[in-house]
């Protein structure tokens, strides 16, 4: 039996199609990939500069997956543009990260640490990982490479890794973002064995008044 | 003048004298041995805190038993990066499952091994000997070189777990509260070099 060369033709279209659509609803349930992603970083550059401040809840929940293992925490988030990030967790252990530009403090019962995260390669990576994330500057990191996916409400980007030192650490960072008013809704770091660590941020308060203090080091 | 050379010549004296001179070995009391001998840690979670060479960090501390017997013990940042997973097998086995590039190195998993080789009493595992010092009583092995043993004065409670070399304390290892499962407070101290751990436990309420 012979099949005429255009019904050939169309079958591996209609094939493509669908495994491309199953391919993007298995990676992210409910997400379709977005194809202009130079179109969609110019807007997106555009409106996530309306966010100059944010502070909100975070829940965080880190997945051990070869010991079948979770820890929760929770905490308050600051951020404020330019390059000023605080998270204080304050259960189920008290923890403090405050970013400041180059600089970094940490603190963890009552003993403080500050960092000049620009004379650590790899601090300054984390350290700029968080900034772009909250600031919506991801998209332009060399660090990454990106794919974007968009459901109604919802903008979802998937980076990974180019840099080398980067890569035993995290396998991907998946960002999500509320269309409504380009802000984060949630950040989930995955690890290469499986592990992964969401932090999911709520209550938000999207450019309120807030102090340079809350940041100082 | 006299008197700095004195002082001197008593810090040289002492400071060179052996910390374990004075053990003398006696039999094992069995009873005693068994009521106060380190148990393996139940499922726990700390908040460790690490200062050596003058710097500080800190981070979150797993000690799970798992199904199988054996121990793994996971150290990971507050923010959820994993920085080791080591398994601590049932019968002796040690293997390291999982190590960030920094911390790869062989005498700094040696001494992680071996300081939680202690709190999980594994060295304790095999019949032990028994010295005494004034009113203290130590049981232990002896492992070459060292000296590897925990220490009581009333038979009732757990002194000190330690590991010695022939002349001197190599580390320390002291246990707060319940010292029968899950001690809230577990301090790690080196005396050959700088550095100190110390673990606060805190509850974890996640159903799995």
């Amino acid at each position: 039996m012979k099949f005429p060369l255009h019904w050939l033709f169309l079958f591996f279209i209609f094939s493509s199609i669908v495994l491309a659509s199953i391919e993007a609803w298995g990676q992210h349930q409910g997400f379709t990939e977005v194809k202009d992603i130079a179109g969609f970083k110019l807007q997106f550059r555009q409106s996530a500069v309306k966010v100059n401040s944010l502070k909100g809840e975070f829940a965080q929940e880190k997945t051990m997956a070869a010991i079948t293992e979770k820890i929760r925490s929770r905490g308050t988030l600051w951020f404020k543009r330019d390059n000023k990030v605080r998270m204080d967790y304050t259960t189920p252990f008290l923890y403090k990260v405050v970013i400041n530009g180059d600089r970094m403090a940490i603190s963890d019962n009552n003993h403080e640490t500050k960092v000049n995260a620009a004379s650590n390669k790899l601090f300054q990576q984390i350290n700029r990982i968080m900034i772009d994330c909250m600031q919506g500057t991801i998209l332009d990191s060399k660090d990454f490479s990106s794919k974007v996916f968009e459901n109604e409400s919802r903008y979802l980007i998937e980076l990974v890794p180019t840099a080398k030192n980067l890569k035993p650490f995290l396998s991907t960072i998946i960002l999500t973002i509320d269309k409504k008013d380009h802000s984060p809704d949630a950040i989930e770091l995955n690890e290469p064995s499986g592990d992964k660590t969401s932090i999911v941020l709520k209550n938000k308060s999207i450019n309120g008044q807030l102090q340079d203090e809350v940041f100082s080091i | 003048m006299r008197f700095f050379l004195f002082s001197v010549s008593v810090y040289l004296f002492f400071g060179c004298s052996s910390y374990y001179k004075n053990l003398s070995r006696t039999e094992v009391d069995h009873e005693c041995l068994e009521r106060i001998k380190p148990r393996p840690v139940s499922k726990s979670w700390y908040h460790a805190s690490v200062d050596v060479f003058g710097k500080h960090l800190s981070g979150l501390l797993l000690i799970k038993p798992m199904a199988d017997h054996s121990h793994r013990v996971v150290f990971s940042n507050e923010s959820g990066i994993t920085f080791f997973d080591f398994e601590f097998g049932s019968d002796g086995s040690f293997s390291v499952k999982r190590i960030i590039e920094q911390l790869d190195r062989r005498p700094v998993i040696t001494t992680l091994k071996e300081d939680f080789e202690l709190i999980l009493g594994k060295p304790f595992l095999q019949p032990l000997t028994s010295w005494k010092h004034d009113n203290e009583t130590y049981f232990g092995i002896e492992n070459g070189r060292e000296r590897i043993y925990f220490t009581t004065t009333d038979c009732k409670s757990l002194g000190r777990i330690e590991i010695g070399s022939r002349k001197k304390r190599k580390v320390s290892v002291s246990l707060v509260g319940d010292i029968s499962s899950a001690p809230e407070g577990i301090i790690i101290t080196h005396f050959t070099f700088p550095m100190t751990i110390n673990l606060n436990k805190f509850e974890n309420h996640v159903e799995e």
